[in-house]
């Protein structure tokens, strides 16, 4: 398996990514990775705080208009990101921390799909205020993706590799 | 014109706008005048913005001078962290006024604890202020120096060189003040993608820019959490954000300021209504808010790529 990643890492392609000062290798990739999470949870959240009731004069359907903004940025970054995984894959994917991140992605992202259909798909949406459970789908959403964001971050301060070992 | 030059100019800015500001509220609270109350909030706001690129600018000023002899190192740090107090408080009453100006598109009047906050926050500010500028007056002008600030004794850290050395001494404080920029920075694009893609159409059928205005304290707490850890990097960290790509940055946050102005002051934007088109010239200003953000987040992203951070 480590003779596997450790051929991922060496190719010819990641050496290129990590070596070059293209702004089209490492710094332009991570940028893409950043400017994409900005997109994810900036309407997510949008979603969450409205379903919430925070600017209650905003209509939900409206806010759904904004998805294909979102998942444009969630393909930035799953690209993106197995890109960055890739080039460093001998010691981030050893590193629990980055299980910890996915694991927070897929849940935001189970809890996207959940409120679509409960909330975005309700043909009585705007017409009554969302339910507790969608509430509460909705508190866990921000809670999934400040712990995508902080396990995401720490990937640079915590395992192998990183500034903190 | 070198860095130090930009700083003599910037650092007018502060001051003459929280004088003409504080005058001007002064007598808008004694005739009771709605507009001039708003003039006068309009001028905190850019102020306080303004000020972002002056306080930052004083870093750049430092490199440049500190080879210099005859210059003192205990005032400039002094005069660093009388700026940082001024500095703190400035941005306070620019929160406030924004917040009043905000308020006035809800409730259509300027809320008396609102003003008052800001009238208190500002008389600080500009008193802060001053004392900050007359100890950074001392720094080039060797000959008004006092005698006690010259003679040597050490007066011991201060407050923003202690700040610093708590943050180098403590591991756990940058990773979290990183992870907390990053949800500011969600936080602002949220409200910056919300508004603007609406503005240039998108989900135009069922959103009107009324609707939308009550989400804009979201994306000015996201700005107030990435100020607050990004001068805590900032003050940590001097040497890292010297030279032209970080004050590209703080420059289009200050473009940014006056951009969000548009949406809180002008009347235009507010005909947009459910299934209306907005103009072309809202429609350029809400692009160029996507533009000047993003380009944000560049700059910042690129600092220890094409500048000379980490």
């Amino acid at each position: 398996m480590t003779e596997f990643l450790l051929h991922i890492e060496q190719s010819g392609f990641c050496q290129w990514v990590r070596e070059s000062d293209s702004l089209f290798a490492y710094s332009g990739i991570l940028l893409m990775h950043t400017i994409g999470m900005g997109f994810v949870v900036g309407i997510s959240a949008c979603m969450d705080l409205r379903i919430l009731g925070f600017a209650p004069a905003i209509k939900l359907a409206g806010i759904e208009r904004f998805s294909p903004v979102l998942w444009a940025g969630f393909w930035v970054n799953t690209i993106t990101g197995v890109i960055l995984v890739a080039i460093h894959a001998t010691s981030k994917l050893v590193n629990p921390d980055f299980y910890i991140k996915m694991v927070f992605i897929a849940l935001a992202i189970i809890a996207l799909q959940m409120l679509k259909t409960r909330v975005f798909r309700d043909p009585l949406i705007d017409k009554i205020p969302p339910s507790p459970k969608a509430k509460m789908l909705a508190v866990l959403s921000l809670i999934f993706w400040i712990g995508a964001i902080t396990s995401g971050r720490l990937l640079a301060y915590v395992g192998p590799g990183s500034a903190g070992s | 014109m070198n860095p130090a030059h930009i700083h003599l100019l910037l650092n007018h800015f502060p001051t003459i706008g929280f004088g003409i500001g504080l005058g001007l509220l002064l007598i808008a609270l004694l005739w009771n005048s709605h507009d001039l109350k708003r003039a006068s909030l309009v001028i905190f706001f850019i102020t306080a913005a303004l000020a972002i690129a002056t306080y930052v600018s004083g870093n750049d000023a430092h490199a440049a001078i500190k080879d210099i002899p005859g210059l003192s190192p205990a005032l400039i740090n002094a005069h660093e962290s009388a700026a940082l107090v001024a500095f703190a408080f400035m941005q306070a009453t620019g929160f406030f006024a924004w917040l009043a100006l905000w308020l006035l598109r809800r409730i259509s009047r300027f809320p008396n604890w609102n003003l008052a906050a800001v009238l208190v926050l500002a008389i600080v500010s500009s008193a802060l202020m001053a004392r900050a500028a007359s100890i950074g007056t001392e720094i080039r002008h060797v000959e008004i120096q006092s005698g006690q600030e010259t003679s040597g004794a050490d007066p011991g850290p201060t407050l923003a060189r202690s700040w610093a050395l708590y943050v180098q001494t403590h591991s756990w404080v940058w990773p979290t003040c990183e992870t907390l920029h990053f949800i500011g920075l969600s936080m602002l694009f949220a409200v910056v993608l919300a508004v603007d893609l609406r503005m240039l159409g998108m989900g135009k059928k069922s959103l009107s820019f009324a609707a939308l205005h009550q989400l804009l304290p979201l994306g000015m707490l996201g700005f107030g959490i990435n100020l607050i850890t990004g001068i805590m990097f900032f003050v940590s960290t001097p040497q890292q954000y010297v030279g032209f790509l970080f004050f590209l940055k703080m420059m289009l946050v200050v473009a940014g300021a006056f951009n969000v102005l548009y949406f809180i002051l002008l009347n235009e934007p507010w005909t947009v209504g459910e299934g209306d088109d907005a103009s072309k010239k809202t429609k350029l200003v809400a692009a160029s808010a996507i533009a000047i953000w993003v380009g944000v987040l560049f700059c910042g992203h690129m600092l220890p790529f094409l500048g000379n951070s980490f």
